[in-house]
């Protein structure tokens, strides 16, 4: 199936059309993206691989609006971002995409059930708390709400960030190294989160790492090298991801 | 370890330029007013030496004190033969001045606001100085023709040729203008109008027939003028000096310039105002970098340099921005000095256009203050710096540098009361007496300590304060408001700072609201007690005062029943001028109330003086008691004081004579002329038919201005608004500055909290959202300074209006709505400052934000 195809069945979150990133000129000229295409169906969790410098963390933020392509396209369920406003950028993040960071998710002033809400209370729209409550009680973070982020544990402080991904029900949900800072258990506990849900509410979650163990949650992993895919990988496990990565740099 | 911190330094030229943007507006300040006053000097200096110039002595009566403008009395005529007949003078001529209006060909008279308007004779030896040269024209001569001074002449286009009207103590009469006068380099002299006659004409006109005011002495060639000034002197009557020219030009230049002496200190309080509220800027912005610099500085720490190197970095930051701040500061201080000049030519006052050249007095006291207060609040915030352990550098730690709040409480405490002590101890003065002057510098430091513990303990309220003041902030503006909020008492300390610079103007404004209000409330208060005249005239300006003749045709009239003049004069009080008013005791009871003791009124028209109750009170005086009186005609004299009154609404001086004893011992220019008249109608008369009659007589008379009971109280309200509105313009330099450091500091707030608005950026808040946000804490922060300002400012103004109630403010008011609107002002300039700060926030690039380091 073409990216055209599957834009027209309505399938896909996400997609990228020959993304190029240029950062510099002449001689300093780098291709962080050199001509990548690929697509994010909904309800499906993929994982975005490559070494360091091989423009992972550029196609998650020109994918979320956060930055622009030099050329090609960007489109968010049938939006096409480049021809957005930084006000309709700002809009379309609010309300149909969610960010997980790997460190500096939450506003230190804002109790953690308002970093919870922070979209809606941005936008000053109502929230369905019933979906709250489901999301809080499912990561375990309902008896925190009250407290300050300096209050909480790393990974509690994760978890909150992926309640805040959620509650908005955002059409698509980018993650860029969620569990980088964390230990093994809590890293865990968030991943198989996010796993769960995908599975259980058809969220569509896109995230960056550099960790095989991480990258073993998603259904589908995608391997960036020199700005370009190289391979793709469909339920991988994390020895699958250790062999496919093994072969970079070699 | 120099180069480390200079690179440091020029790598945040932004920040360089924000931090040394509030010292150099001070420093502009102090630079610019030394240089005005340097340049009022030297035209003073210039202009006498113009004056005195073709002059070797001057012969005059001798003056028992310094008496300004208003010059010696007169002497005889016969006194020129004498001065002839000695030795070595080669001319010799005797001159007279007084108290001369010009009108303008539309018979309009020329009244400048401040300078005063005089004539005199002019000399005719062409060889002789002393009254000005021809510029155009030629020499009046007879009792029909003038010159005036050139300016006068340019501005009101008078030519020679042009017959206008000149008004003289006891006359209005025609002449025909024949020239026009310089002096020197100068067009007039120092903004008077001048009228110049022949020696005859002026004699009569001033009332001076056979009497000289001085005699102008040029000495032959190879005559030195000490030894001739000798040979006249000892020639001369008793009561007569001879001094020399260069004396007389020295001690009259010096005598003006004292005169304005009050002009450059208070200018230059101000301007320290304006650095004191620098320094609280300084020392943030310092406290914010030290943090920001923290691992870096520990890093220092780390690969082994010593604390005291670490404080040295941030000392030569501090050096370099001071040095900055004073260098451009300085130069900036001719631009003051120019926008002073063109403030004093708009009221009248016409100084060159050329500044006076830098004085190294004005480099070095620029520089110091704008250094030394610049390092000096680098110093505490350097010291901190050098408490960073080296771990920190390693490490994500929270340093705790700051002192703790209990320390804070104590010390601020501590500095509050003693501040508080020393301002009630000056201006009550029961505990400790330092002597007048030292009273002042004890209130004026008191109320620095009032600021500098009002900026330490504020920082323990400002949490509660601004939730107080936020909190229909969320519901008002949802998430950008609770942000605004949290944001704003996250680091209370700096808050507090930041709010205590705008405090410090802002309790200023506050206190001359108050004490303005006050005065405005007793003095109409006192009016409404003390004034049984229907109308008061009273001189324009500072131009003398107006011919008796119109007291005595009002008095004539059918229509008045009463008229009293009071004339206004000098005296010598234990070596300090104290002025008087003589007052005509016959009529005083039915047009002024004085509140004399009994008999006092009729014991004054025999003679001695009546003494306000506070001064008799506090001197300790008993009626019968003799006092020493210093007057410039007569002398030392002891005066019997015969009573006490409580009058100050029109009477506004604490010695009362009679007219009477006023003409025996006052002489000379300004004396011979009524102050005030108040005149009261007679029974039955409309206001419409007494207010006709006076408005006619005084319409003669260009100086003197008729105001009813209401009038006149508006008059002396407007009074206290005119020094109210130039202290509180002064006072915005203190308050921009203000509104600079809260910008400064919310820019380096913003900086710090880059990755929080970015990622609310990228969670999707607005670039307006943001703004807002950034605007509310700038409005919060600047309430919290206003309301203490406030205060503190009414602290101020009760105390000092208390302590003055012996000068006749005994009423407390304060004005509500101006004292609100300060609130409201203060939020303005909260909006003003985050005005960059917030574009800044607003454009931030989200990706570099939310980037991993």
């Amino acid at each position: 199936m073409t990216a055209v195809q599957a834009a027209a069945t309505g399938t896909v979150a996400a997609r990228i059309d020959d993304g190029l990133k240029i950062y510099g000129e002449g001689d300093t000229e780098v291709r962080a993206l050199d001509g990548v295409s690929a697509q994010f169906e909904s309800g499906r969790f993929t994982a975005i691989m490559g070494p360091s410098g091989s423009g992972k963390s550029t196609l998650l933020h020109c994918v979320a609006g956060l930055d622009v392509l030099t050329g090609g396209q960007v489109y968010i369920g049938e939006t096409e971002l480049g021809s957005l406003s930084d006000k309709d950028l700002t809009l379309l993040r609010r309300e149909q995409v969610g960010f997980v960071f790997q460190a500096f998710n939450l506003i230190p002033t804002l109790t953690a059930r308002e970093n919870v809400l922070l979209p809606i209370l941005i936008s000053g729209d109502d929230h369905d708390e019933a979906w709250f409550d489901q999301v809080v009680g499912i990561l375990g973070i309902d008896d925190r709400l009250t407290h300050r982020p300096s209050e909480l544990s790393g990974g509690q402080q994760q978890r909150v960030a992926a309640a805040r991904a959620l509650v908005s029900r955002p059409a698509i949900v980018f993650a860029d190294e969620p569990s980088g800072n964390l230990d093994s258990k809590s890293a865990a506990e968030l991943l198989d989160f996010m796993r769960r849900a995908v599975k259980e509410f058809g969220q569509t979650i896109v995230m960056v790492t550099h960790d095989p163990v991480a990258a073993s949650y998603a259904d589908r992993v995608v391997f960036l090298e020199d700005g370009k895919i190289v391979d793709e990988l469909h339920d991988p496990t994390p020895d699958t991801v250790i062999d496919r990565m093994r072969q970079f740099g070699a | 370890m120099l180069r480390t911190a200079l690179k440091t330094v020029f790598a945040h030229k932004l920040r360089l330029l924000l931090t040394a943007l509030s010292v150099m507006i001070g420093v502009a300040f102090i630079a610019g007013t030394f240089i005005f006053t340097d340049t009022i000097d030297r035209t003073f200096n210039d202009l006498f030496d113009d004056i005195f110039e073709g002059q070797d002595v001057i012969v005059q009566a001798e003056a028992e004190f310094d008496v300004g403008f208003s010059g010696p009395p007169p002497i005889d005529e016969s006194v020129l033969d004498i001065v002839l007949s000695v030795p070595g003078v080669e001319v010799a001529e005797g001159s007279v001045g007084g108290f001369a209006v010009i009108y303008d060909k539309q018979g309009e008279a020329i009244l400048p606001t401040g300078p005063p308007t005089i004539g005199g004779s002019l000399v005719e030896d062409p060889r002789l100085g002393g009254s000005g040269e021809i510029r155009s024209g030629r020499l009046p001569e007879g009792p029909s023709e003038a010159a005036i001074d050139a300016r006068t002449a340019e501005d009101n286009d008078i030519a020679a040729g042009d017959v206008v009207k000149i008004q003289t103590p006891d006359a209005v009469t025609e002449f025909e203008i024949v020239g026009t006068l310089g002096f020197g380099e100068s067009d007039n002299l120092a903004g008077a109008t001048y009228a110049g006659f022949d020696l005859v004409t002026a004699q009569q006109l001033f009332g001076l027939e056979s009497q000289f005011s001085g005699i102008s002495v040029l000495a032959e060639e190879g005559t030195n003028p000490d030894l001739l000034r000798n040979a006249i002197a000892a020639a001369l009557p008793e009561g007569i000096e001879a001094v020399t020219a260069a004396d007389e030009a020295a001690a009259q230049s010096e005598a003006l310039s004292e005169s304005l002496g009050f002009l450059q200190t208070a200018l230059l309080i101000f301007a320290l105002v304006a650095v004191f509220v620098a320094s609280f800027i300084i020392q943030n912005t310092f406290r914010i970098i030290v943090r920001q610099r923290q691992k870096e500085l520990a890093l220092m720490r780390a690969v082994g340099a010593t604390g005291g190197q670490v404080v040295w970095m941030v000392v030569i930051e501090a050096i370099v921005v001071g040095l900055f701040a004073s260098i451009v500061g300085i130069a900036f201080g001719f631009v003051i000095a120019q926008a002073l000049t063109g403030v004093m030519a708009a009221i009248g006052f016409d100084l060159p256009s050329t500044t006076a050249p830098l004085a190294s007095r004005t480099i070095i006291v620029g520089m110091a203050i704008g250094l030394g207060v610049t390092v000096a609040a680098a110093v505490l915030p350097a010291v901190r710096a050098s408490r960073i352990p080296p771990v920190a550098a390693l490490q994500d730690v929270d340093v705790r540098l700051r002192m703790s709040d209990r320390r804070r409480t104590i010390i601020g405490s501590i500095v509050l009361a003693v501040g508080i002590a020393l301002i009630i101890n000056g201006l009550f003065g029961d505990i400790l007496d330092l002597g007048p002057l030292n009273e002042l510098t004890a209130i004026g430091v008191g109320a620095l300590m009032v600021f500098l513990a009002v900026s330490m303990l504020s920082s323990l309220i400002v949490k509660p304060f601004a939730n107080f003041l936020g909190w229909p902030l969320p519901s008002l503006d949802n998430l950008t408001g609770t942000l605004a909020v949290q944001n704003s008492v996250r680091k209370p300390r700096r808050t507090a700072t930041t709010a205590s610079a705008l405090m410090i103007g802002l309790a200023l404004v506050a206190f001359f609201f108050i004490l303005g209000d006050s005065i405005k409330a007793s003095a109409g208060a006192a009016i409404e007690e003390g004034l049984r005249a229907d109308y008061v005239v009273s001189v324009t300006g500072f131009s003398g005062g107006f011919s008796p003749a119109l007291g005595e045709e009002i008095a004539a009239s059918d229509e008045f029943e009463a008229v009293t003049p009071l004339r206004f004069g000098f005296w010598d009080r234990d070596g300090s001028d104290e002025f008087l008013m003589g007052i005509d005791t016959a009529t005083v009871d039915k047009t002024i109330f004085l509140g004399a003791s009994p008999g006092g009124i009729e014991a004054l028209g025999r003679g001695g003086v009546l003494v306000h109750e506070d001064v008799f009170d506090e001197q300790g005086w008993v009626v019968g008691d003799a006092i020493p009186m210093g007057f410039a005609t007569t002398g030392l004299q002891r005066v019997e004081v015969v009573g006490t009154f409580t009058e100050n609404g029109v009477v506004q001086a604490n010695f009362l004579v009679s007219l009477d004893f006023y003409e025996a011992n006052f002489e000379g220019f300004g004396t011979d002329v009524d102050f005030v008249l108040a005149a009261k109608a007679a029974e039955g008369v409309s206001p419409e038919a007494s207010r006709a009659v006076i408005d006619v007589a005084a319409a003669e008379y260009p100086n003197a201005e008729v105001r009813d009971q209401v009038e006149y109280r508006q008059s002396q309200e407007d009074q206290v608004n005119q020094l109210l509105v130039m202290f509180n313009a002064l006072l915005v330099l203190a308050v921009v500055i203000a509104v600079f450091g809260i910008a400064n500091t919310l820019a380096l707030s913003i900086f710090e909290r880059t990755r929080e608005i970015g990622l609310l950026r990228a969670v999707g808040m607005g670039r307006r959202q943001i703004k807002r946000m950034i605007r509310w804490e700038s409005i919060i922060v600047a309430i919290i300074g206003a309301v203490l300002g406030i205060v503190v400012g009414l602290f101020f103004g009760i105390v000092v209006t208390a302590a003055l109630g012996a000068q006749g403010i005994d009423v407390l008011s304060i004005p509500a709505v101006q004292i609100v609107g300060l609130v409201v002002f203060g939020a303005i300039a909260g909006l003003l400052a985050a005005m960059l700060p917030a574009r800044r926030a607003a454009k931030l690039n989200i990706l570099e934000a939310i980037a991993y380091e």
